[in-house]
């Protein structure tokens, strides 16, 4: 400590390196021509970068370069092809379109038949007229039965946008599914949904 | 002329990264022959031996196609390649240690050009470098870094503490440090 009780301040870690790399000249710091041990400081730091710039990367056979791209390119192709159908716009919309598609169906599926399986007790006898044969076709989206019916509304809003070749993709129709059982229906099952519907629809004057 | 139609050699930065993303041919493997040599050499000086250097250089090309993407053009491909180069030695120092390779013959893999010193010379030189390489490997990786980046690349200490995540004023301290500690390490025989 200097004699007058002034303590000494030294100069800071970064500007001795604005000093040793002479990013700022040695006047605009009035210490150091009072400072040994900064001086010294000073000196060491610019031997060390002499030092350290004098010392050279070794040099790989040229050779090397042309194997080193070639790794790099076969690593980035691996990489390429690995993530191509997760990060392909078109490959998700080729992986998401049937699987959307195969949930509003079974959305329809459901639908339809909770309707037709919850309905309220058919009315014991039907009118004569109202009697559907058996060969006759029901047209349950477009007759009149379908403007009251408020789940054949729903149903039909639902399957608007419905891509049934996407359906089909999404393994719909797998052993097990609703649209299977619908569709492999033998002729008892058969019977007895065409009585249930014959059943709902005659009230509403069909 | 649109980008498209113009050779790849002629693109700029922004365009070559618009041309990799488009998946034109050859375009990454021009980026890959631009800056091979400087990757390879900080990875090298990170780690002090060729072997884990090559390895390291691949992943910091990998990472970088990856990251494509995000390359924004705010700094050059090249300060981009740095800052993942940085990170992918800091993590691979911080993974395992390297200090057993580091007595890497020189002779093994550096390529020299014979006639343009006499053999006892280059020897003398070699091993002289070769002890300062060890030494500046042994270094703390933050200094290490800063040190390979400043002396070595020419970075400036604003570009170093961005590839670093600091201040300058933690650059130049950690400058100061790292060669404050290689004088230790070199001690006198330098």
């Amino acid at each position: 400590m200097p004699e007058d009780g002034t303590r000494t301040m030294h100069l800071k870690d970064d500007e001795l390196v604005d000093l040793a790399e002479g990013a700022r000249p040695e006047s605009s710091a009035p210490h150091l021509a009072s400072c040994e041990q900064c001086r010294r400081q000073v000196r060491d730091l610019r031997a060390m970068m002499s030092v350290a710039a004098d010392v050279e990367a070794p040099e790989p056979s040229p050779l090397y370069w042309d194997h080193l791209s070639a790794r790099v390119r076969e690593a980035v192709a691996t990489e390429a092809a690995a993530r191509r159908p997760w990060l392909d716009e078109a490959a998700w919309r080729r992986v998401l379109m049937p699987a959307w598609a195969a949930v509003v169906a079974s959305i329809i599926i459901v639908v339809a038949l909770s309707s037709r399986l919850m309905a309220p007790p058919p009315s014991p006898a039907p009118p004569a007229a109202a009697v559907v044969k058996d060969t006759e076709v029901i047209d349950l989206w477009n007759g009149p039965a379908a403007d009251d019916d408020e789940s054949l509304t729903l149903v039909a809003s639902l399957s608007a946008g419905l891509d049934l070749e996407a359906a089909g993709e999404a393994g719909l129709a797998a052993g097990g599914s609703a649209e299977h059982a619908v569709t492999h229906m033998d002729d008892d099952d058969l019977r007895e949904l065409r009585r249930l519907l014959t059943q709902e629809l005659a009230p509403s004057g069909a | 002329m649109a980008a498209a139609d113009q050779p790849l050699a002629d693109l700029d930065e922004r365009a070559l990264v618009d041309a990799c993303l488009a998946n034109q041919p050859g375009a990454f493997d021009l980026i890959v022959e631009r800056h091979r040599r400087s990757v390879y050499q900080l990875c090298y000086r990170f780690v002090g031996n060729h072997e884990d250097a090559s390895d390291l250089s691949q992943d910091v090309f990998i990472r970088a196609f990856r990251g494509l993407r995000r390359f924004r053009g705010q700094s050059s491909i090249a300060t981009w390649l740095y800052r993942i180069g940085v990170n992918v030695c800091l993590n691979r120092v911080s993974a395992k240690s390297t200090l057993g390779k580091l007595t890497e013959p020189i002779h093994d893999r550096q390529f020299v050009d014979a006639g343009a010193e006499s053999a006892s010379d280059r020897i003398l030189k070699e091993e002289r470098a070769a002890h300062v390489r060890a030494a500046i490997a042994q270094l703390p990786p933050t200094q290490r870094a800063t040190l390979i980046l400043r002396m070595y690349h020419e970075m400036s200490h604003q570009e170093i503490a961005s590839i670093l995540g600091s201040s300058v004023g933690a650059v130049k301290a950690n400058f100061f440090h790292a060669l404050a500690n290689l004088k230790k390490l070199l001690g006198e025989g330098i």
